[in-house]
C-alpha cells in the first residue's frame, strides 16, 4: 500500500499515534502535502459516511477527527498558503438557551476535516454574536448553527432572521440539530439543513463549491 | 376495572390489560410531589445541589459538578466550559474524583420513610427515581467529547472509573432499599441520540453493562420489582443488553427505534414506553389534533401489550404547558376505542 494510502486508512481507523508518522513518512517519499491533506479529508468521507450509515459511532468519529488533527499538525508547515482552509472559513454555534455540544462538536469536527476553517462559538450563543463573528472573521463562506431542544427552535429561528437581516452577505446558513428538519429549516430560511455530521461535511463542500 | 398496577402488569406480562396504559399514570404514586410525582427524598438528595427550576441559577453539585437549567429547557445540563470541567485527564480520576458522602445519621433517613409509606402500594408502583446514570455521571464530570474519546485512548483508567461511579451507585442503591422498600426504580442515563447509540453494541458491552449487571442486579435482589430505565434515543441495538440487564421497561424509545418491530422481536421480555416524539408533539406550536394524530399512529401500530404509549420525555411533564395532559387525553381516547 502507498504511504498515502495507508494515511487515509489509519485516518479512517482512528489510529492517533500512527497517523502523525505516516505523514511524515508520505512528505519524505516526495507525496505533495495537498495530496497528503485531500487522502486525508477522503478518509473522513468515508468515516462520515459509514456514520450516517450507522456502521460506527461517535467515538469512532472523534477517534478519526483526533488522528487527522495530528497529521495536518505535521502538514501543516508544508502547506501552501491557505490550501488547509480553502473551502474558507465556518462559524459555528449551538443557539442560545441551547447547552448541547457533542452534535455541533461533531459537526464542527467534520466540516473542518473537508477543508474549512472552524470558528466554533460554543454553545449558548445569541445571534448577535454569530454576526459580530462574522463582521469580525475574514473570508467566512458558511455559518453552521445547531438546536437540539423544541424549545430552542424558536431561538434557532431567531438567529438565522437576525444574521439574514444583518445584511452581511458571501456566506451560506446551514442548520441542523434532532428536532429539525428540512421543512423547518425552509421555513426559517435557512439555506441548507443537514441530517447528521457526515451529511453536513458534504452539504457544506456542496455549498461553497 | 384494574388498578392502574394491576393494568400495566397484565401489559408488561401478556396478559388482559382493560386499557392503555396512560404514561407515567402506574408510577405517579406521590402525587402531590412537584414535577416527578415519584419518590426521590433522601438525605443525600435533599442535600445535592440542584438548580431549582428553569431560569434558576447555576449550582456546584455533590460530585463538583456546574449544572445550569436555563430557562424554558426540559432539563438541567452540566457546563463544562472555563475551566469548569471536574476531570480535565481520565488518568488522574483518582486524584479528583471524590464521590458524595452517604453516611448520614439514620434519623435523616428515617424522616423521609413517611412519604414511601404514604404511597397506595394497590394502585401504583412505589416508584422511586435515580439520575443520573453512570454513563451520564461520566460526562457529566467529564464532558462528552473526552468522555466519549477516553473509550479508545483511556479504557483502563475509564473502567476505574465506571466501577468507582458504579459502586457508589450500589451503596446508594442498598439505603434506599433498606428505608424505603421501592417497587420500581425509574433511573436515568441516555445512551443515545435521536439517531444512533453514543456506543456501538460491543463497546457498550464492554464498558456499561457490567456496571449496571451490579446495579440492577441489586435492585431486582432486594425487592424492586420493576426496571424501568429512561433512555430518550435511539437504542434499539441496546435491547438484548437491556433484557440481559433486567430493565423491564424501555422508556422514552423515540419512533426512530421502529418500535412495533421491537415488540414483535422482544415482546415478552421487556415493553417498551413512548414512541410519541417530543420533537414531534412538545413544540411551541403543538395542536390537539396533530397530538391526536401521533397518539392514534402510535396505540394503533404497536397494540395493546408490551406498550405503554408516552411522550420520550424523562418524567410526567412537558415543555410546553398542556402537551403532556393533552396526550393522556388522546390516549383515554384510544383505550376507549380499542378496547
Amino acid at each position: 500500500m502507498a504511504k498515502i494510502d495507508e494515511v487515509k486508512a489509519q485516518v479512517e481507523a482512528g489510529k492517533t499515534k500512527l497517523v502523525p508518522g505516516l505523514v511524515q513518512e508520505a512528505l519524505d517519499e516526495k507525496s505533495a502535502p495537498n495530496d497528503i491533506l485531500q487522502a486525508m479529508i477522503n478518509g473522513m468521507k468515508v468515516v462520515g459516511d459509514r456514520f450516517s450509515a450507522g456502521e460506527i459511532f461517535v467515538p469512532e468519529m472523534l477517534i478519526a477527527a483526533k488522528a487527522m488533527a495530528k497529521g495536518v499538525e505535521v502538514l501543516k508547515p508544508h502547506l501552501a498558503g491557505d490550501a488547509a482552509t480553502s473551502l474558507g472559513a465556518c462559524i459555528i454555534g449551538t443557539v442560545e438557551g441551547d447547552l448541547h455540544d457533542i452534535g455541533k462538536n461533531l459537526v464542527s469536527m467534520m466540516i473542518g476535516s473537508a477543508g474549512f476553517e472552524m470558528v466554533d462559538l460554543g454553545v449558548d450563543v445569541p445571534a448577535e454574536k454569530f454576526v459580530e463573528a462574522i463582521k469580525e472573521t475574514p473570508n467566512v463562506s458558511l455559518v453552521a448553527c445547531s438546536a437540539l431542544l423544541t424549545t430552542t427552535m424558536p431561538s434557532l429561528k431567531n438567529t438565522v432572521k437576525v444574521i439574514k437581516d444583518s445584511g452581511l452577505s458571501g456566506f451560506k446558513v446551514i442548520v441542523g440539530g434532532a428536532p429539525i428538519t428540512q421543512e423547518f429549516a425552509n421555513e426559517i430560511g435557512a439555506d441548507a439543513y443537514a441530517a447528521d455530521a457526515g451529511a453536513a461535511a458534504e452539504t457544506a463542500k456542496a455549498m461553497v463549491n | 376495572m384494574l388498578t392502574r398496577r394491576q393494568n400495566l402488569l397484565e401489559t408488561i406480562r401478556g396478559g388482559n390489560p382493560d386499557r392503555f396504559v396512560n404514561q407515567y399514570e402506574a408510577f405517579e404514586c406521590a402525587p402531590d410531589v412537584p414535577m416527578f410525582k415519584m419518590l426521590f427524598f433522601d438525605p443525600y438528595t435533599m442535600s445535592n445541589p440542584f438548580p431549582a427550576g428553569p431560569g434558576a441559577p447555576d449550582v456546584v453539585n455533590s460530585w463538583g459538578v456546574t449544572i445550569s437549567w436555563p430557562a424554558n429547557v426540559p432539563g438541567p445540563f452540566p457546563l463544562h466550559h472555563d475551566g469548569l470541567k471536574v476531570l480535565k485527564d481520565i488518568t488522574k480520576w483518582k486524584e479528583v474524583v471524590k464521590a458524595p458522602n452517604l453516611d448520614f445519621p439514620q434519623e435523616e433517613w428515617d424522616k423521609y420513610k413517611p412519604i414511601a409509606g404514604a404511597v397506595d402500594r394497590n394502585e401504583y408502583f412505589a416508584t422511586y427515581v435515580v439520575a443520573p446514570g453512570v454513563f451520564e455521571q461520566l460526562h457529566y464530570l467529564m464532558g462528552m467529547d473526552d468522555c466519549l474519546l477516553a473509550f479508545y485512548e483511556e479504557p483502563e483508567a475509564l473502567k476505574e472509573l465506571i466501577e468507582y461511579i458504579s459502586d457508589w451507585e450500589v451503596r446508594y442503591a442498598k439505603l434506599i432499599c433498606e428505608n424505603y422498600h421501592p417497587d420500581a426504580i425509574f433511573h436515568h442515563d441516555d445512551w443515545g441520540s435521536y439517531k444512533s447509540s453514543f456506543l456501538s453494541p460491543e463497546m457498550f458491552a464492554e464498558f456499561i453493562v457490567p456496571a449496571f449487571k451490579k446495579i440492577y442486579g441489586f435492585y431486582k435482589a432486594n425487592g424492586v420489582e420493576l426496571i424501568i430505565h429512561h433512555s430518550d434515543s435511539y437504542a434499539a441495538n441496546l435491547v438484548p443488553f437491556m433484557i440481559d440487564l433486567g430493565i423491564d421497561i424501555f422508556q422514552g424509545c423515540s419512533t426512530t427505534n421502529n418500535v412495533p418491530e421491537l415488540i414483535k422481536k422482544y415482546g415478552g421480555k421487556i415493553s417498551f414506553m413512548g414512541d410519541i416524539d417530543n420533537g414531534v408533539v412538545d413544540k411551541e406550536d403543538w395542536t390537539k389534533e396533530l397530538i391526536e394524530r401521533e397518539v392514534r399512529r402510535a396505540c394503533e401500530t404497536n397494540g395493546k401489550l408490551y406498550f405503554i404509549p408516552n411522550t420520550t420525555m424523562g418524567g410526567p411533564m412537558s415543555s410546553y404547558p398542556g402537551v403532556y395532559e393533552a396526550v393522556s387525553e388522546a390516549i383515554d381516547k384510544m383505550s376507549k376505542e380499542m378496547f
